[in-house]
């Protein structure tokens, strides 16, 4: 971690690592993206590659774990996001139920499994 | 998806930016708190300066190119290598702000505008604007945006400097707790915003391929999954539509 000794390095790797290459994306769907009307066929392409890069990323997130969520078996990361589903659908399409339900299953399962 | 029309405006163009601003008080605000409790938690962790973090917030603004920065950085891949993962992660952005766009143009082109809205796009913003911007007056649309989008940066600026602060103080079962509840609340977020057979192939298809393609380095795995998967949804959601 030595480029992190000072503020300003750090500030600068987060421009150039992480602003940068995240900000061509929007500024070029702006720039290039002008003559695509909404419904086109492209339109519904790009949809459909952004909605399933999303769920990829957020599906390593849970597949592919960082940090002390390795303590944590898979199948308790699933039975999170399992259940928090179940529950959003069965109070009336509630995110926060969902939420709420899938952390209680996982806080308690690792209560109950990691030591 | 709605046409672009839409009712007329009763309230004034900061009437609108107070109303997007208020927006950001629910539920998808909470769990973004949430997410960037636990990404100041991480930055704290790995030995990230405490400001530079703060900037990461407000000028990345997505959560998992933040994610893939910090933790390429942590585990040594390299300023380059850590660059173009995250460039790859953030490709996902491009057809998120192609498909808002057309909302953003408000009654007069300005592209200045336009790129300031762009960069308040990632998942929260994204999801409630693709909910309730074909609700909003045309005038309304991007002072609401802009109102939405700085409340938003606002409270996760607040959730990445309160979790670098707690971290540490948490016990280990909250902080496996606070690690899963960004994957958590975006799955739930996005089985919410499905419609139609060609998000939910393109759902399926980005959840499940990712841990047989897990192991490829380089970003292939979110090309496969991604760009793979959500060719393959489009594909199948226009047989379909051709059919009927």
């Amino acid at each position: 971690m030595t480029s992190f000794d000072s503020e300003w390095s750090a500030i600068l790797v987060v421009i150039l690592a992480g602003f940068l290459p995240t900000e061509v994306w929007r500024s070029l769907a702006i720039v290039a993206g002008r003559r695509l009307q909404e419904g086109s066929e492209v339109l519904q392409w790009v949809r459909a590659v952004a909605t399933a890069l999303l769920a990829a990323v957020v599906a390593r997130l849970i597949f592919v774990p960082t940090g002390m969520l390795v303590e944590a078996p898979l199948w308790l990361r699933l039975a999170c996001v399992a259940s928090g589903l179940a529950a959003f659908f069965a109070v009336r399409r509630s995110v926060f139920a969902g939420v709420l339900v899938g952390e209680v299953v996982l806080i308690g399962g690792a209560w109950m499994l990691v030591p | 998806m709605s046409s672009l029309a839409a009712p007329h405006s009763d309230r004034s163009t900061a009437g609108w930016f107070l109303h997007g601003a208020r927006t950001s008080l629910s539920v998808p605000g909470l769990v973004l708190l949430a997410g960037y409790v636990g990404y100041g938690g991480l930055l704290q962790a790995v030995g990230f300066p405490f400001f530079a973090g703060l900037v990461s917030t407000l000028l990345i603004w997505a959560l998992p190119a933040q994610l893939i920065l910090i933790g390429g950085l942590a585990t040594g891949s390299g300023l380059v290598a850590t660059a173009l993962a995250v460039t790859l992660s953030s490709l996902r952005l491009l057809p998120m702000v192609v498909s808002i766009a057309p909302y953003l143009r408000g009654t007069r082109r300005n592209t200045a505008v336009e790129l300031l809205c762009a960069h308040f796009v990632a998942m929260t913003v994204w999801v409630e604007g693709q909910r309730l911007l074909p609700k909003t007056p045309v005038e309304g649309r991007v002072p609401f945006v802009l109102g939405l989008g700085t409340a938003l940066i606002g409270i996760s600026l607040i959730g990445t400097g309160g979790g670098f602060i707690m971290a540490g103080e948490l016990p280990k079962h909250l902080a496996i707790g606070l690690l899963l509840l960004t994957p958590l609340s975006f799955s739930i977020l996005m089985v919410r915003g499905a419609s139609g057979i060609t998000d939910w192939v393109a759902l399926a298809l980005g959840f499940f391929t990712t841990p047989f393609v897990a192991g490829l380095s380089g970003g292939m795995d979110l090309m496969l999954s991604g760009l793979g998967g959500g060719t393959l949804a489009y594909i199948v959601g226009r047989m379909a539509r051709r059919r009927r």
